[in-house]
C-alpha cells in the first residue's frame, strides 16, 4: 500500500515534469537573446520589448478576447436553453435531439471547418469577424449544453417550486434562483467555450477575412519562417505567469472563505 | 497621387536601407553607385507623369509571407492616406480557397501562374486596366503577355523563379548537380539518408520526378504518374520528409537537412538572412547553395491579380504601378531576394548577378512551366500522391 | 400579454419549443446545413458553378473506397489515435487516481497546476515540444554531455514524435473526465470492500475500475476523436510516413480542390466516427460524455 502510494506520487510528479518541461523551456528561452530554442546565448529582455511594441500581436490578442467573449456569451445563452429543455421536460424526439447535440463535438474539426467554409462560399457571405464567430459558436453550443446538462442532472427543483409558491413569477425565479444555482455550471461551460474559441486555429483559418487575425493565426503565420517568433513565447510566458498568480490567489481566497 | 520619385529614392536610401546599418554595410561602401542610381531616377521621374487621384481609404492586400518590403508598403500607405490591410498566406491552397469565393474581401492578391488560370476560368478575377499602370512599360518584354494570361488581361508579373535543390555546400560532397542526386541511392540519396527533403507541394514533387524520368512534368497520364510514384516510393525511405518553406528554411539553416527541394528565393533568403523590414545585402550563410538540376526544373511566376468583389480597384492599380516602379522593385528585390523583374537594372551588381536570385535568361528558356489542371486531373494526381503518402 | 404568458406557462410543448428554437435554428443553419452541402457535393449533386443538379451518383464514393492508399492511411490514423488514447489512459489514470484519492489538502491546486499548461496556446505548446524533441535540443545536449546517452535521441519527424505531441496536447482531455468521475465515486464502497478483506489490487480491479468506466469512456472519446482527425500535428512534427486522415481531407479539398471527392471522403470519415459514437452511446448512455 505504502509502496503503491509512493509509486503513484513519483509517477504524478514525473507527469507534471513532462507537462511543464516544454513550458519551462519556452519561458527560459523567452529571455534568450538569439532566436534559437536550442542554445541559450545571452540573457535579454528584447523579445518582451518587441512584443510590447508589436501592434499586430496586441490587435490579435484583443480580437481573440472579444471573439471569445461574444462566443462564450452567445453559446451560454443558447446552450442553457437547450440544456434546460432537455433536462426539465420530456418530449417526443428527445433522444434524437440529444444525438444531434452531440454531433458537433464528435465531428473532426477539419471536416467541420471545410464544410462551413463551403457554406459561406455557397451563400456568398463575405468572410470576416462575423463568420469566425459563427463558426466558433456552432461547435461551442454543444460543449456548453453537454457540460451544463451534466451539472443540471442533479439539480434540485424544489427551491424553484418554493420560490414560485411564495409568489415569484417565472422570470424572477429564473434570475433569482435558477441562474445563481447554476452559476458553477455556467462558469465551467463558459470557461470551456472561451478556451475553445481562444485557442482555435483551424476553423478560424478557413473562415476569417481581410485583416482579421486572432492570436493563433498570428502564431501560425509567424512560424512561417522556421520556428515561432520568441516574441510570442514571451507573451505567452507573461500571460502564463499572470494566470498562475491568479489561480493561486483564487485558491487562497477560496480556502479562506471556506474556513 | 503624391508619389514623387525623389521621395521614393529618399525612402529607399535613408529610410529602408538605413534600418539595417549593420547588414547593409556592404551597400553603403558603394556610395558612387547610389549616386549614379539617384541620377538615373531623376531622369526617369522626368519621363513619367503620375496620375493624381484621390484614392479610396482602404486597400486589402493578400500576399505570400515575407514577400515584399513592408516599410515601403507602409510608406506608400501613409503618402496616399490609404489604410492598408496586409494579410499573408503560407500555401497556395489558402490563397485559392479564399479567392475562389469571389467574396474574399481582398483588393489585391499575388497568385502563381497555374492557379491564376484556374481562378480566371472560374470568373473570380477582375480585369486589369494597363492604362492605369504606366510603369508596366518597365517590365521586361519576356514577362509581358505570359502564356498563362495572354494580353495581361488579369495579371501583372510580380516575381518569378525556379524550384530546384538547396543544399549545404560544407557538408555535402560532391556538388549537387542533378535530380539524379536525390533519386538514386548510390548518389547523394543513399549517402545523406534522412537528411534530404522533397517539397510538400504535389505539383513540385511530381514535377521533379517526371523531369528526372524524362517525361512531361505536367503529365496526367496514368503510365507517367505510375512511374513517378514508383520512383518516389523508392526514394521515400531515404528522406527526412516532405518539407514546406517554413520547414526547409529552418532545417537547412540548422543543418538538420542537407539537401532540400526548394524555391530559389527561399534559399537566397536564408543565404542573406532576409527580413521583410530590413535589408541585408551581404551573405550571412555561406554554406547554403542552390542548384537548378541539369535535367531541368519547374519555373514559376507570381502575379498581381485583383480578386472579384474588390472594393478599391483604383488603389489596387496604383499600388501595382508603385511596386513595379523600377526603384521600388529594386528595393523589394534586395529585401526579400526574390527578383522583381523591373528592378533588375537597379539592384547592386552582386544581387543582379546572383543566379540564385535572378535565374539567368538562357536557363529560364530551358525550364518547364506548369499548366492549370482540371479538378479531375488534380484529383487523379492527388490519388497517386496519397498512394505515396500511404507507402 | 398576461394571457399569453399564462398560455406559455401551462403548455409544456410551447415552452420546449421556445427553448429549443433559437439554438436549433442556429445549429441548423450553421452546422447541419453546411454538412448537407458537403453531402450534396459527395453525391455529385452540385456542379463546378455551384448549381444544384438532381442527378445523384455514387462515383466519388466508389472512387474513394477503391483507393488503396486511403485505406492504409486510415488504418494508420486509427493506430496513431489508438496508441495516443492508450498512452493518455496509462499516464492519465494514475494521475487522476492519485489526485482524487491520495491528495488530501491541495486537491484544487493539483488540478489547477495540471490545467495551467493547457492554457498556453496549443500551437506554442507544440512548438515548445518540438524544440525539446529536436536533435539539437538542450535536453539532448545535456544528456549527451553527462554521458547518459552516446548520441542525441532522434525523435522529430517520426511516428514517436507525432504520438508524443498528441499525448501531450490531449492528456488533459483524458485526465479531467477521469478525475471528475473518480471524485464522484462513493468512497464508502471502497472502504466497504477493504473492510470485507479485499486487498487493494482486488478492490481496484473489482470496484474502482468498473465504477470509473464512464470516465474512461468519456476520456477515450475526447482524446480519440480529435486525434484521429488531427492534421496540424503530423504536419508539424511528422515525417514522410505520418500522413493521417485529416491530411488527406485537407489535401483533396485544398490541394487538389476536388470538393466532390473531398466531400465523399469527409462523409465516410464522419460516418465512421458517428457509428463509433453510436456504439459507445448504446453501451454507456450519452451521459458518459459529460465532462
Amino acid at each position: 500500500m505504502k509502496i503503491m502510494s509512493s509509486f503513484l506520487k513519483i509517477f504524478t510528479i514525473m507527469v507534471f515534469l513532462f507537462l511543464y518541461s516544454p513550458i519551462i523551456v519556452m519561458i527560459i528561452f523567452s529571455f534568450n537573446e538569439s532566436k534559437s530554442l536550442g542554445v541559450f546565448t545571452n540573457f535579454s529582455l528584447k523579445w518582451y520589448e518587441k512584443v510590447v511594441t508589436n501592434p499586430e500581436v496586441w490587435r490579435a490578442l484583443y480580437n481573440s478576447f472579444w471573439v471569445g467573449a461574444v462566443v462564450t456569451f452567445v453559446s451560454i445563452v443558447l446552450g442553457l436553453m437547450m440544456a434546460m429543455a432537455v433536462t426539465r421536460y420530456s418530449f417526443s424526439g428527445k433522444s434524437i435531439l440529444e444525438s444531434l447535440i452531440l454531433i458537433p463535438i464528435i465531428i473532426p474539426e477539419i471536416a467541420e471547418a471545410l464544410s462551413l467554409m463551403i457554406m459561406y462560399i455557397f451563400l456568398n457571405i463575405p468572410l470576416g469577424p462575423v463568420t469566425v464567430i459563427i463558426g466558433h459558436i456552432a461547435f461551442s453550443i454543444s460543449y456548453v449544453t453537454v457540460v451544463m446538462r451534466a451539472r443540471m442532472a442533479g439539480y434540485d427543483k424544489s427551491i424553484e417550486e418554493a420560490a414560485r409558491t411564495l409568489g415569484a413569477n417565472e422570470l424572477q425565479t429564473f434570475f433569482r434562483i435558477t441562474l445563481p444555482t447554476l452559476y458553477p455550471a455556467i462558469l465551467a461551460a463558459g470557461l470551456l467555450a472561451f478556451t475553445l474559441s481562444f485557442d482555435d486555429l483551424i476553423k478560424t483559418l478557413f473562415t476569417t477575412g481581410p485583416g482579421f487575425k486572432t492570436l493563433p493565426l498570428v502564431i501560425w503565420s509567424s512560424a512561417a519562417r522556421g520556428g515561432v517568433s520568441p516574441e510570442l513565447n514571451s507573451l505567452s510566458s507573461f500571460a502564463l505567469s499572470i494566470s498562475f498568480i491568479f489561480a493561486l490567489f483564487r485558491l487562497r481566497t477560496e480556502r479562506s472563505v471556506g474556513r | 497621387m503624391m508619389v514623387n520619385r525623389r521621395d521614393v529614392l529618399k525612402v529607399a536610401v535613408t529610410g529602408v536601407l538605413g534600418l539595417a546599418v549593420g547588414g547593409a554595410g556592404g551597400y553603403f561602401s558603394r556610395q558612387a553607385e547610389i549616386e549614379s542610381l539617384k541620377k538615373e531616377i531623376e531622369e526617369l521621374s522626368k519621363q513619367v507623369s503620375m496620375p493624381t487621384v484621390k484614392l479610396e481609404p482602404n486597400l486589402n492586400i493578400y500576399n505570400w509571407t515575407y514577400y515584399i518590403n513592408r516599410n515601403i508598403v507602409d510608406w506608400w500607405a501613409k503618402e496616399n492616406n490609404v489604410q492598408i490591410v496586409y494579410d499573408t498566406f503560407e500555401s497556395i491552397d489558402e490563397l485559392v480557397a479564399k479567392l475562389q469565393t469571389g467574396t474574399s474581401g481582398y483588393d489585391l492578391a499575388v497568385v502563381s501562374d497555374s492557379p491564376l488560370q484556374e481562378l480566371a476560368n472560374l470568373g473570380v478575377l477582375e480585369p486589369i486596366d494597363l492604362k492605369k499602370i504606366p510603369n508596366f512599360k518597365y517590365i521586361p518584354d519576356r514577362f509581358k503577355n505570359p502564356y498563362y494570361d495572354p494580353g495581361n488581361k488579369y495579371s501583372v508579373i510580380y516575381s518569378y523563379g525556379t524550384t530546384g535543390l538547396g543544399w549545404n555546400s560544407e557538408e555535402v560532397s560532391p556538388e549537387v548537380t542533378a535530380w539524379a542526386d536525390v533519386f538514386e541511392v548510390d548518389r547523394h540519396l543513399g549517402k545523406y539518408k534522412g537528411k534530404i527533403t522533397m517539397h510538400t507541394d504535389t505539383i513540385e514533387t511530381f514535377g521533379a520526378a517526371l523531369i528526372y524520368l524524362g517525361r512531361d512534368p505536367n503529365s496526367t497520364k496514368d503510365e507517367d504518374l505510375r512511374d513517378a510514384v514508383d520512383l518516389l516510393k523508392k526514394q521515400k525511405p531515404y528522406l527526412a520528409g516532405y518539407a514546406s518553406t517554413e520547414e526547409y528554411m529552418e532545417g537547412l539553416e540548422a543543418r538538420r537537412f542537407l539537401i532540400s527541394h526548394a524555391y530559389n528565393g527561399d534559399i537566397a533568403g536564408i543565404i542573406y538572412a532576409s527580413d521583410e523590414r530590413e535589408i541585408t545585402i551581404t551573405k550571412q550563410l555561406e554554406y547554403i547553395s542552390y542548384t537548378v538540376p541539369e535535367e531541368g526544373a519547374l519555373a514559376w511566376a507570381d502575379n498581381f491579380v485583383i480578386p472579384k468583389g474588390a472594393k478599391n480597384i483604383e488603389a489596387a492599380h496604383t499600388f501595382i504601378n508603385f511596386i513595379i516602379d523600377p526603384i521600388v522593385s529594386a528595393i523589394c528585390t534586395i529585401t526579400v531576394k526574390y527578383p522583381f523583374p523591373s528592378g533588375r537594372d537597379y539592384v547592386p551588381e552582386e544581387i543582379r548577378n546572383d543566379p540564385v536570385i535572378f535565374t539567368p535568361d538562357e536557363l529560364l528558356d530551358k525550364l518547364h512551366w506548369t499548366r492549370p489542371f482540371t479538378p479531375e486531373e488534380r484529383a487523379k494526381r492527388a490519388e497517386y500522391w496519397l498512394e505515396l503518402m500511404a507507402a | 400579454m398576461d394571457t399569453l404568458l399564462k398560455y406559455i406557462r401551462r403548455n409544456v410543448k410551447v415552452k420546449v419549443t421556445l427553448l429549443l428554437a433559437p439554438p436549433l435554428i442556429f445549429l441548423a443553419i450553421w452546422f447541419y446545413a453546411p454538412f448537407m452541402i458537403v453531402g450534396l457535393y459527395s453525391f455529385d449533386m452540385i456542379n463546378i458553378y455551384r448549381e444544384i443538379t438532381f442527378t445523384p451518383s455514387l462515383t466519388h464514393y466508389s472512387k474513394v473506397l477503391s483507393w488503396t492508399g486511403a485505406a492504409g492511411i486510415f488504418l494508420r490514423s486509427l493506430y496513431f489515435a489508438g496508441v495516443t488514447v492508450a498512452l493518455c489512459l496509462l499516464i492519465g489514470y494514475p494521475v487522476a487516481y492519485y489526485i482524487s484519492f491520495k491528495v488530501k489538502k491541495y486537491k484544487d491546486l493539483f488540478i489547477i497546476l495540471f490545467i495551467i499548461p493547457f492554457w498556453v496556446s496549443f500551437l506554442l505548446r507544440t512548438y515548445a515540444m518540438m524544440s525539446i524533441l529536436d536533435e539539437r535540443s538542450i535536453f539532448n545536449t545535456i544528456l549527451v554531455s553527462i554521458g547518459l546517452i552516446n548520441s542525441p535521441i532522434k525523435i522529430m519527424y517520426t511516428d514517436a514524435a507525432v504520438i508524443l505531441v498528441m499525448v501531450y496536447d490531449y492528456l488533459v482531455m483524458m485526465v479531467l473526465p477521469l478525475y471528475a468521475n473518480l471524485e464522484k465515486l462513493d468512497k464508502s464502497l471502497l472502504e466497504a470492500a477493504s473492510t470485507l478483506g479485499a486487498d487493494p489490487v482486488k478492490t481496484f480491479l473489482k470496484v474502482t475500475l468498473p465504477l470509473s468506466m464512464p470516465g474512461i469512456m468519456a476520456g477515450f472519446l475526447l482524446v480519440f476523436i480529435p486525434s484521429v482527425g488531427e492534421f496540424v500535428i503530423p504536419e508539424l512534427v511528422g515525417g514522410p510516413n505520418n500522413y493521417m486522415v485529416g491530411n488527406i481531407i485537407y489535401e483533396i479539398f485544398m490541394g487538389a480542390r476536388h470538393w466532390w471527392t473531398g466531400s465523399a471522403l469527409s462523409m465516410l470519415f464522419i460516418a465512421f466516427i458517428l457509428s463509433l459514437v453510436i456504439v459507445y452511446v448504446r453501451r454507456v448512455g450519452e451521459r458518459g460524455l459529460a465532462i
